[in-house]
């Protein structure tokens, strides 16, 4: 069985941003950088599916410069077997056309059974190219999928819908899903693997050899979004604050009367 | 400009978000058709045309069928824009739709801006405004985003043709754990998000709900790490509430939070960062460790 | 009369004596020596490690701790009673020995004897007194064991063997005295320096010479054979402690106190990590069980154990032992358990008062590694959290690392990369820098150093966490990461003096950085504080405040840092209520281990329990010298519902309020 699970590297939510030089995305100083969080359950689905069908090829593919590779070994090191680099120094600027377009263009000729891709990323979070990909490789796709069971062939998968119901779904590989959160526990990768990772084949390839297609949009502007007025900040000691607040609830709502 | 609206249906009712909808097709100034996969016997109240697939014969659930009965009305309407709501229908749908039409598709718009769509960007820290190549556009809107219109009459209504059998098998839906607390009818609530620290601090949360009359909820990250049982989760993928108070301890703000209280009378927010995104829909932002302000509060509320 | 006595009377001093005993000695010695050989092949399982160096300082300590009973006797009960106990059978072991001397040797061979006049006088009471005291304490012990059966004491069929072997042979020892006096020196000078003897002599008299005679002979054939008995029994019984306990001194671990055995990540070859069996544990750690006596001191002092956890270091130090002979296979996780596993804080009580120089902590740190290393476990979800938190953004509080140093812009020191010329770097530590609480107390030491002149510089955001908790909750590989870019960054700078506000951080760059060739001499703030005092660059008023101290474990056990701390506050105007347990007594506060990192979910909680004692002594302040510490107390006051009553505060506060 061939498996691909996509993963980005983003910067840790934690960070304080700061908009770049360019006014169109954020600037990369100071950023903390890791594994997308819906990656992680996808790499760790995929890492289960090949445990279960023993006989299968996982690849992980990421796209970036070559400091992504950090995060790809964190991959291998959770069971992939081997990482296929998309070398763009620029990937930051590209749009989800674009990113689709590009993993569906090293995936169309290697016959993957199961992609696996997170639901979104959470720094553009746009959500669309996992579902853009299985477009354009013709897949039935699932997205946001917080169970997953495979069975002969067919994926049981349940999605996760609005006000905690879940949708239960059935499709036929090859296909490909994308995960949300919750969807199992991602494992910490053990020593021997994070040792065994380095030493896992790395392909890398160069971005301009399979991007064609062109990008649908662009952000003109990236910026922090005015404070809505009228939020009324309040600092200082726990007691004094609580008696403020109370004042204030009690003038502005009915709940204290 | 003429924008398609797509309408949702979920076990036989159909969603309100259409509303919404609608309300982003006003700001635009835009003429307007809609689509939905639903039923005779549950319309929508908009006085447009309406195309209408039949639920019952495809599914409420079947992307590939859906997908091709809302490019066969976009050939038929040739719309500027097709609009879908940000939610697990629509995010699953829209870029399908998109692909077909070669369109952009922008997702989780939250405002129109000097004609551009401006989407949250970094869990909401962020705003960036996007323009579009393409002719036509597909966007999906966050929710509460725009304001609803309250439109009346019945639509004119074109049934759509079902064809084949789609790839997605639909096997049905599971409801959420039952006999939970029902948030959505609670007048209080105080939630408890990752600031909290660890599960044990969620009984000071529940106190302080408690003692002001009301239920305690919490955020995702919370409920995910099992502190807190998911039938008090608030949020997209939780219970959407509007009580008169709604206390966010320890919340940033995730953008499916906020989607899921922002409606509330009034809303405090208890947070050592002063730029957290809650901090946008709080009417009163109170800086300080909750660990401190909390039992505090709860003190002095239940000597009142 | 001449004060001597006749060796070998009435039992004869001929080849029908000789030769059974000596055949007898000789089997008991050959059971021994065949045991331990055997045993021997038991404790290699386990890993080498180097011990032997020092020797000579090494056979001092154990003839120091063995013959002086030092450690034994420092819990004054049961120790002194085992001391006393023990000093008396070690003076009729010389007493029998000399005579074993004098008989077989130097008067057989040389016509030369020396147990006579004065010499045999002392030589004589010494020997009676010692007897006699033995035969108390032993009886104080044995009452102890049995009748006040103190809690947690396990009593096994075990101790029964060796109270009774022993007793009846002291017992007989003075039939055999008093039976040989009886019919020799009753009526004489000499018998007045064996006074139990002679007493027990004229008690005995009436028996007759033929029947006294007779009495003497057989006793004194059972007496020998309960101890060639006792001598054989010695490797299968608790009586091995007496060889192994002492042996253990010598293989004691002089290390510098709580630094940890470095793994060899970069080895290739190598395919586990930590300990999964006994195999990838040292010949030590199995040799520790033999050398056990289960005096249960550790498991006593032990906040998981007494705090209902399931964690006891007598037992896990003993399964490991059991393991080792009986299932060398067994998997040390499952042997020992999870729950019992991460309930460690690593505080050292275990180790420092046990008397048989066994190391505790670095057994469970070993099998924590193969959990954490080998099977990505971790005790929750916390933790590993806490874990990844860290690899991103270089602390377990997952806060952005770029903020790092923010609490210092007001104060206007500068980070090593603005100005790399300082008199000292501050080496925060992730509480200092992130949490609130704690950044009151780096800036109350920044504003102490400003006061005494002492030019400070921080790594500010290119400062890592320390990697110490990463390390004690078994994750190897991440401690080390840190450790080395820690090192390389701080040598790069040409640093040459560090001094912490952390414990922790303190333990870790002072000890363990030192395999990755960290240069600097480091240095506990409350140290340096105190010399800055002395030297009289520091002023500080004396404001009266009573208050308790907290000897955290990392300051006080592990480096032995008691007096300083508290002339710092005795100049600030303290007065210190100490708790019972202080010092090396100290009681842990919970977050050691690594635990800070972890939830606390099984029995009662270990900081409100630290809490409740320093309450008891009435003060309304509660001094520590460590983040973690003031972070449980914190907490624990609220836990305990004393807010109101006793307020937690740091040293370097107090004294920044008194400049």
């Amino acid at each position: 069985m061939n498996i691909l699970v996509c993963i980005k590297q983003v910067p840790d939510m934690e960070s304080k941003f700061k908009v770049a030089a360019s006014g169109t995305w954020y600037d990369n100083q100071d950023l903390a950088w890791r594994m997308n969080e819906y990656d992680e359950y996808a790499v760790e689905q995929a890492v289960r599916l090949k445990e279960q069908v023993k006989d299968a090829e996982l690849t992980v593919l990421c796209i970036g410069s070559d400091k992504v590779k950090e995060t790809m070994k964190k991959a291998l090191a959770m069971g992939c077997d081997r990482g296929a680099h998309i070398d763009d120094g620029e990937s930051w600027a590209k749009e989800p056309f674009e990113i689709a377009g590009i993993i569906a263009e090293y995936a169309k000729d290697k016959n993957f059974d199961v992609i696996f891709t997170g639901m979104q990323s959470q720094d553009r979070g746009s959500g669309q190219v996992g579902v853009l990909v299985a477009e354009m490789l013709d897949l039935p796709c699932v997205s946001t999928i917080v169970d997953f069971a495979f069975d002969g062939g067919a994926i049981k998968a349940k999605r996760e819908l609005e006000g905690g119901v879940k949708a239960n779904v059935t499709v036929q590989t090859p296909a490909l899903v994308t995960c949300q959160l919750g969807l199992n526990t991602p494992r910490y990768p053990t020593l021997p693997n994070i040792m065994k990772a380095k030493k896992k084949p790395m392909e890398s390839i160069a971005v301009a050899d399979v991007l064609k297609v062109d990008a649908r949009m662009e952000t003109a502007a990236m910026y922090f979004p005015e404070k809505k007025g009228g939020g009324l900040v309040l600092e200082g000691e726990a007691g004094d604050l609580a008696d403020k607040l109370i004042a204030i609830l009690k003038d502005k709502t009915s709940v204290l009367k | 400009m003429k924008i398609l609206l797509i309408a949702e249906y979920r076990d036989g009712q159909l969603l309100s978000g259409y509303s919404e909808l609608l309300g982003f097709a006003e700001n635009m100034g835009a003429e307007t058709a809609m689509f939905v996969v639903g039923s005779d016997a549950a319309l929508p109240a908009y006085g447009g045309k309406l195309y209408l697939a039949d639920a019952a014969a495809c599914g409420e659930f079947n992307p590939d069928l859906h997908k091709q009965m809302i490019l066969d009305v976009v050939a038929k309407e040739q719309p500027d824009m097709v609009a879908f709501s940000h939610s697990s229908y629509g995010w699953d749908l829209a870029p399908r739709v998109a692909y077909g039409m070669k369109a952009a598709q922008v997702s989780e718009v939250v405002e129109v801006k000097d004609g551009a769509m401006v989407v949250p960007v970094c869990n909401s820290k962020l705003r960036r405004t996007v323009t579009c190549k393409t002719a036509q556009t597909v966007v999906t809107l966050q929710a509460g985003a725009f304001t609803p219109v309250e439109a009346d009459g019945s639509p004119a209504v074109e049934k759509v043709a079902v064809d084949g059998q789609g790839r997605v098998v639909f096997e049905g839906y599971e409801e959420a754990e039952a006999g939970g607390v029902d948030l959505s009818k609670a007048e209080v609530i105080v939630s408890a998000g990752r600031g909290i620290g660890k599960a044990d601090n969620v009984e000071m949360i529940a106190a302080l709900a408690k003692a002001l009359g009301g239920e305690y909820g919490a955020s995702r990250p919370v409920v995910d790490s099992e502190w807190v049982e998911h039938n008090r989760q608030v949020g997209t993928t939780g219970q959407t509430v509007a009580p008169k108070l709604y206390l966010a301890c320890g919340i940033s703000g995730a953008i499916q939070h906020l989607a899921g209280m922002k409606k509330s009378e009034f809303v405090v927010a208890v947070n050592t960062d002063k730029d957290a995104p809650i901090s946008e829909v709080a009417d009163v932002l109170v800086v300080a460790d909750l660990l401190q302000f909390v039992p505090a509060l709860t003190e002095k509320v239940e000597a009142l | 009369m001449e004060f001597t006595r006749e060796i070998y009377w009435n039992v004869g001093h001929g080849a029908a004596t000789l030769v059974p005993m000596y055949l007898l000695v000789v089997v008991a010695v050959g059971v021994v020596v065949w045991a331990f050989i055997k045993k021997r092949e038991v404790y290699r399982q386990g890993l080498p490690l180097e011990r032997t160096d020092q020797l000579g300082s090494r056979i001092g300590s154990m003839l120091e701790n063995a013959v002086f009973q030092k450690k034994v006797t420092q819990v004054k009960v049961p120790g002194l009673f085992h001391g006393i106990f023990f000093w008396g059978w070690f003076i009729l072991l010389i007493g029998t020995t000399l005579i074993v001397i004098q008989a077989d040797f130097t008067d057989l061979l040389f016509g030369y004897k020396f147990l006579v006049g004065n010499f045999y006088k002392v030589f004589s009471i010494t020997l009676d007194i010692a007897g006699l005291a033995s035969i108390i304490f032993l009886g104080a012990l044995f009452i102890r064991r049995y009748f006040f059966r103190p809690e947690g004491l396990e009593t096994k069929r075990d101790d029964a063997i060796m109270h009774g072997l022993m007793t009846i042979i002291l017992l007989t020892g003075f039939v055999i005295e008093g039976s040989r006096m009886a019919v020799t020196e009753l009526g004489t000078p000499v018998a007045l320096w064996s006074p139990v003897g002679h007493l027990l002599a004229q008690s005995m008299a009436w028996l007759g010479e033929d029947a006294l005679r007779l009495v003497h002979k057989l006793t004194w054939w059972f007496h020998l054979l309960l101890v060639m008995g006792f001598i054989a029994l010695i490797p299968f019984t608790k009586f091995r402690h007496i060889l192994t306990t002492s042996v253990n001194y010598i293989f004691a671990d002089r290390g510098p106190k709580g630094k940890l055995r470095s793994l060899d990540l970069e080895d290739e070859d190598a395919e586990t990590f930590g300990a999964t069996s006994v195999k990838e544990l040292t010949w030590k750690d199995i040799f520790d069980a033999d050398a056990c006596t289960l005096c249960k001191r550790c498991q006593d002092r032990c906040p998981a154990w007494t705090t209902d956890k399931p964690l006891s270091p007598m037992k896990v130090v003993n399964q490991i032992g059991e393991v080792a002979y009986n299932e060398p296979e067994a998997n040390l996780i499952e042997t020992l358990s999870r729950d019992v596993l991460w309930s460690c804080t690593t505080c050292r009580a275990c180790q420092e008062i046990c008397p048989a120089s066994i190391e505790h902590v670095s057994k469970i740190v070993d099998v924590r590694r193969s959990l954490v290393l080998m099977e990505g476990e971790f005790p929750d979800e916390a933790t590993m959290a806490a874990m990844e938190a860290t690899e991103v953004n270089g602390n377990p509080l997952g806060l952005g690392y770029a903020a790092r140093g923010d609490w210092a812009a007001e104060l206007g020191v500068k980070t090593l990369a603005e100005d790399p010329e300082v008199d000292v770097l501050y080496f925060v530590g992730c509480y200092a820098s992130f949490d609130k609480r704690n950044i009151a107390v780096a800036k109350s030491f920044i504003k102490l150093c400003e006061a005494a002149g002492v030019k400070v510089g921080i790594l500010g955001k290119e400062e890592k966490c320390c990697g110490e908790p990463m390390r004690k909750m078994g994750n190897e590989y991440l401690y080390q990461s840190l450790a080395m870019e820690n090192v390389e960054l701080i040598n790069g700078y040409g640093i040459k003096k560090i001094v912490t506000t952390c414990p922790h951080c303190y333990n870790t760059l002072e000890k363990d950085y030192r395999d990755f060739e960290l240069e600097a001499e480091v240095e506990s703030y409350t140290v340096f504080l105190e010399r800055l005092l002395k030297s009289g660059s520091l002023k500080i008023k004396s404001e009266g405040l009573e208050c308790t101290y907290h000897d955290s474990c990392y300051l006080g056990r592990h480096n032995d840092v008691y007096d300083a701390p508290r002339s710092l506050i005795e100049a600030a105007g303290g007065t210190i209520r100490e708790m019972d347990k202080n010092r090396a007594e100290g009681f842990c506060c919970s977050a050691g281990g690594g635990r800070i990192m972890a939830e606390e979910k099984i029995g009662e909680r270990i900081n409100v329990k630290r809490v409740n004692m320093a309450l008891e002594t009435g003060a309304p302040t509660l001094v520590s010298n460590c983040p973690f510490c003031l972070t449980m107390f914190e907490d624990g006051v609220k836990g305990a519902e004393a807010e109101d009553k006793l307020r937690p505060r740091d040293i370097a506060e107090l004294l920044a309020e008194r400049l």
